[in-house]
């Protein structure tokens, strides 16, 4: 599936802002699921480009001058390989995946909740299909409902809250994992959700089963990411997000982001459609 | 002089023996002997008033904010003859070689945990363990230019490392400025022994810091959170001696992938960063979020090399409580040496049969955190009460692997100036090494003394004091 | 230099010198104060509370204006950050926060006025009595300076620390006249005592009673009193010696930032150097006084911007 993507992300100050810095993480690396066929970034200021702690491809991009806003945008298209194509890489080694953080730390109602997709063979793993079984109980349990977190909300926060968004569930499905002794990632990207112009910046999670990170997307409860352009995974969301910036003065900020993610040869056949409709409306107007 | 408190039988004592005095310190006895105790008291009463008006101070946390405190400093020296330097040198710098070591091998090829010596566990998802370390190659692969180690002696006079300290360890500044205070109040005693000077320590400092860099002429700072740590005055003072910068994190930016200071005359380029702050708090775009501390974007430009940390991050994962107890087994598979300096034997109470033991003797053993630090969160069984006994039994039970326990130790004692007169108390010491192109020390160190009777505690954030630490270059005249 | 570093020398100087103005001031009302009402006395007591623009909140805490309140608020209130003893605490705060580049007397000496300072609170103003209190302030003020000029390398730092100190005095001389004048003004019936006094004590205020009689014969005149105050080139707080300082430590800083500084104080110096008595007149002393606040000020945030925002 060929995926096309325009993600921009607006930030406008109340006040001015002397200096700000930005870590993005926008730039998706091609891999065995997916191929890379064109890419841009376009952000403001002093820009170096670098790889971070997990490999990602990191920006970090500086705004020296005073400014009231921040204009990012990422745009580009994919090719989604359609079987699952789990990856293998352990440059870091996969266990470094069970360290928990602030945000992916359990609690007794999570563990509650994990225990019962311990492996049945007491010296086994569990195995995929276990967490398959964990992801569909996840979703069953915490249903997607936006406006009940934000985005520091912990994976404790949102499953004693009842409800979360995909942020929230990849939280709670990696803690889950790590608390199971599974090595577990939290993923961001774009999900081409199939009805066309869906809101799809998206989050999921990896974990680390029968030698290699299968995708684990809880909200859309998928256990394939043939859907899915990965941007970058870490710990967690924190090291993992998208744009992550710090700022001096501004005041208050508002934020808007859209991203549009559209099937590249659907929108061909859109764009063809619209193009005769205009064709039309011309020589009705000329009539 | 009023006479001097005898020492208990069952400990080592500096000075005193049974033959009477040890020979390294037959000199100072002598002069201390014939010193009325009248000038004893008013060379105390100066030392206290020019420390205090040097600002010779430290925070103490928890206190209402910027509350400064004197850490007391005791009159008496504490002596190590040549002969036990040198030895300790030895173990030292053995020890430090092993650690780093140990610090690339665990960021690269990690076969110290292929080898099974240490559980992998332990170490990968130790929160100390930063994975942004991995595969990143430092010059010269020096992970810590500068180390505190604790050293104590047991009833035998024998040392024994109770903890290494890679991460930001203080004290230096006390070392130095009791050394100046030293020579002001009893310039008698320095031209009559020959106590190894300890001044040029800022040189070797700076020496160390630059040779961690690859550029030119590399500009060093020093970063402090501010003047509000309990340390400050030890930013500033190093930072003042070494003729370098002393920034906080919102003097620098990055940009570029390098880093840069705010000066009056425009940025201009920072090489070497000796950070008095943690890992924790040193990009908050890479780790905690709220730290205003720390300087935005460092890691990136950390990680491509084009600025160096002192020490480095991650190093926090050697001198943890929980892998303390495997640096004789670093020592061994790195160096292939036999370890010169012994550690304090020790009980991991991740391992079930350690933790039946600790259980079963609790009442004898000091029982510690395996992240704390400053003498926090520490039970310390003779002295504890049954209540206290129950607690810990509970939290043993309850997060066995965030605890280690160690035999009561009987550190030794020094003859210590206190309001009843001159009385053995107890004491440890901080060598501090350097490691750059080659690995230096300052004879000596920071002797901590616990002031109250009785008392095992030396943080000076619980009433512990210092004292000049002399190693003595020829027999004493 | 680290921009903050300059900032905080800046800010440690500029609280020092204001310390010490507000010393002068209170001694003088002090004086004054003990003097029957009808030479003023009264007025005396407001003037350093309309100086610095603080009446309002004066009267918020104290219910009555006399000597004591007076003393007690701008010498030891912790409330009242414009007191001596919180500009002495924000001098030592600076200070201690850049001490590695003080000399090591320099930051003893200022730490030591400090820890007395507390001391000397808490046993209160009556235990030594405010005259002597007030003098040792201004000695502690002349030991620092003198530690500061004696064994400080004369570099950026120290160009930093005189920037601060002469745009605090300038400041306060322009402020300490212009409310004088307002004070002799609203007096329609001009009093030759009360003038005499209100001059006095002005001059008094700012160290200049000495110097006056020295320069000038003969009685205090408005026209003697404003030429020494603004156009006199040897008074060490008159406007024109403090802004002729001031250029000359611009100058001296290195690098090629605080042009717009320099220009406009470059500008006012130019004003003051080639300035008259009669010019000054004709344009109206007190219109003159706020323009030079005005420029004082601009020059005041273009440091700011030059040297500490802009890097």
């Amino acid at each position: 599936m060929k995926l096309s993507i325009d993600h921009v992300t607006d930030f406008t100050y109340d006040t001015e802002v002397t200096h700000s810095i930005q870590y993005l993480r926008l730039t998706p690396l091609p891999s065995a699921g997916q191929q890379i066929l064109q890419w841009h970034l376009d952000v403001p200021g002093s820009v170096h480009r670098t790889l971070d702690t997990y490999g990602n491809v990191l920006h970090v991009c500086t705004v020296d001058q005073p400014h009231q806003g921040i204009t990012i945008r990422a745009q580009g298209s994919a090719e989604i390989s359609e079987d699952e194509q789990p990856e293998s890489d352990n440059r870091i080694p996969p266990e470094v995946f069970l360290r928990t953080s602030p945000l992916t730390q359990t609690s007794d109602a999570m563990r509650e909740f994990a225990r019962g997709f311990r492996a049945t063979n007491a010296d086994a793993q569990a195995g995929r299909h276990q967490l398959i079984e964990l992801m569909s109980a996840l979703l069953e349990r915490i249903p997607y409902r936006s406006g009940m977190t934000h985005v520091q909300s912990s994976a404790a926060d949102a499953f004693a809250q009842g409800f979360g968004v995909c942020q929230d569930h990849s939280h709670i499905f990696i803690a889950c994992c790590r608390w199971l002794g599974i090595p577990a990632r939290y993923v961001s990207g774009y999900v081409h959700a199939g009805d066309d112009q869906h809101i799809a910046s998206h989050a999921w999670a990896e974990a680390w089963v029968e030698n290699a990170w299968h995708s684990f997307d809880v909200s859309n409860g998928l256990s394939s990411s043939n859907h899915h352009l990965k941007l970058a995974h870490g710990i967690d969301y924190l090291d993992a997000s998208p744009v992550r910036g710090v700022r001096w003065g501004g005041g208050a900020e508002s934020m808007r982001t859209y991203a549009l993610v559209d099937q590249m040869d659907r929108r061909a056949a859109r764009l063809r459609d619209k193009q005769k409709d205009r064709l039309q409306e011309q020589q009705q107007a000329q009539q | 002089m009023t006479a001097i408190e005898k020492p208990a039988p069952h400990l080592y004592d500096e000075m005193l023996c049974n033959e009477g005095v040890h020979e390294h310190y037959r000199a100072y006895l002598q002069w201390l002997e014939n010193t009325p105790d009248a000038t004893l008291e008013q060379k105390r009463r100066e030392a206290d008033t020019l420390f205090r008006r040097f600002g010779i101070t430290f925070n103490v946390y928890g206190e209402e904010e910027g509350t400064e405190r004197l850490i007391p400093f005791d009159l008496i020296p504490r002596i190590i003859p040549a002969s036990e330097w040198t030895h300790l040198e030895r173990g030292l710098r053995q020890r430090v070689t092993a650690l780093n070591r140990f610090l690339h091998d665990i960021y690269h090829d990690q076969e110290i945990l292929r080898a099974g010596i240490i559980p992998a566990d332990q170490v990968l998802t130790n929160q100390q363990f930063q994975v942004a370390m991995l595969g990143v190659d430092l010059p010269g692969h020096n992970y810590i230019p500068i180390t505190g180690v604790d050293l104590i002696r047991d009833s035998d006079g024998e040392y024994f490392v109770l903890e290494d300290n890679l991460r930001t360890p203080s004290g230096v500044s006390y070392m130095l400025e009791n050394r100046k205070m030293m020579m002001r109040l009893f310039p008698e005693l320095f031209l009559a022994q020959g106590v190894a000077p300890v001044e040029h320590y800022p040189n070797l400092l700076l020496e160390t810091l630059q040779s961690a860099s690859d550029a030119d002429s590399p500009c060093v700072v020093v970063l402090t959170p501010g003047r509000y740590n309990s340390a400050f005055f030890e930013h500033a003072f190093l930072a003042q001696q070494m003729g370098v910068p002393l920034v906080e994190g919102a003097d620098l930016f990055v940009r570029n992938g390098c880093v840069f200071m705010r000066t009056t005359t425009g940025p201009r380029q920072v090489h070497v960063i000796y950070r008095r702050i943690d890992d924790a708090f040193l990009d908050p775009l890479a780790f905690n979020p709220d730290s205003m501390l720390g300087v935005p974007g460092l890691l990136s430009a950390y990680r491509d090399g084009n600025v160096i940390l002192a020490n480095a991050l991650g190093t926090g994962v050697a001198d943890d409580k929980s892998i303390y107890p495997y640096v004789p087994d670093m020592i061994r598979f790195y160096l292939d040496e036999e370890p010169i300096l012994n550690n304090v034997p020790t009980w991991v109470c991740r391992r079930e049969e350690d933790l039946a033991y600790v259980l079963e003797h609790l009442e004898e053993l000091v029982v510690k955190e395996v992240h704390g630090a400053g003498g926090y969160g520490m039970l310390i069984g003779p002295k504890a009460g049954p209540e206290e006994l129950d607690t810990f039994r509970q939290l043993l039970r309850d997060n066995p692997a965030n605890y280690i326990a160690q035999p009561t130790l009987c550190l030794s004692t020094c003859p210590t100036m206190v309001n009843e007169g001159i009385a053995p108390r107890h004491i440890d010491l901080r060598p501090f090494v350097l490691s750059g192109s080659e690995i230096k020390l300052v004879p000596g160190g920071l002797t901590r003394v616990a002031l109250r009777e009785g008392s095992l505690v030396v943080n000076s954030s619980q009433g512990g004091g210092t004292k000049d630490t002399w190693v003595l270059e020829g027999a004493p005249c | 230099m680290l921009s903050r570093t300059a900032n905080s020398i800046y800010w440690m100087a500029r609280s020092l010198e204001r310390a010490e103005n507000l010393t002068r001031l209170l001694d003088v009302s002090h004086n004054m104060s003990l003097m029957p009402n009808s030479k003023g006395g009264q007025q005396e007591l407001l003037a350093p509370l309309t100086i610095t623009g603080r009446l309002d909140q004066f009267r918020e805490t104290y219910p009555q204006l006399n000597a004591e309140a007076l003393l007690d608020f701008f010498l030891f209130d912790e409330a009242n950050d414009g007191s001596i003893f919180s500009c002495i605490r924000s001098a030592r705060d600076n200070a201690h926060s850049v001490r590695d580049k003080l000399s090591s007397e320099a930051w003893e000496s200022i730490n030591a006025t400090w820890l007395e300072l507390r001391h000397r609170r808490q046993r209160g103003i009556s235990h030594e009595g405010v005259k002597s209190l007030i003098d040792w302030i201004k000695q502690r003020s002349h030991e620092f300076r003198g530690a500061a000029y004696g064994t400080m390398l004369h570099n950026n730092v120290f160009h930093f620390m005189r920037l601060g100190t002469f745009i605090e005095r300038a400041d306060n001389t322009a402020r300490i006249l212009r409310v004088k004048l307002e004070v002799m003004e609203s007096q329609h019936n001009s009093n030759h005592a009360i003038d005499f006094y209100q001059w006095n004590a002005l001059l008094q205020s700012l160290g200049a009673y000495e110097a006056y009689h020295d320069k000038y014969t003969g009685g205090l005149t408005t026209r003697n009193v404003t030429e020494l105050l603004i156009l006199s080139a040897e008074l060490p707080r008159s406007l024109r010696y403090c802004i002729g300082a001031l250029m000359s430590q611009l100058i001296a800083i290195e690098g090629d930032q605080g042009q717009a500084a320099k220009r406009l104080c470059a500008e006012l110096h130019a004003r003051l150097e080639y300035g008259e008595v009669d010019f000054i007149t004709r344009f109206g002393l007190h219109e003159y006084l706020n323009d030079l606040l005005r420029r004082i000020h601009t020059i005041g945030e273009e440091i700011h911007r030059s040297y500490w925002e802009g890097a």
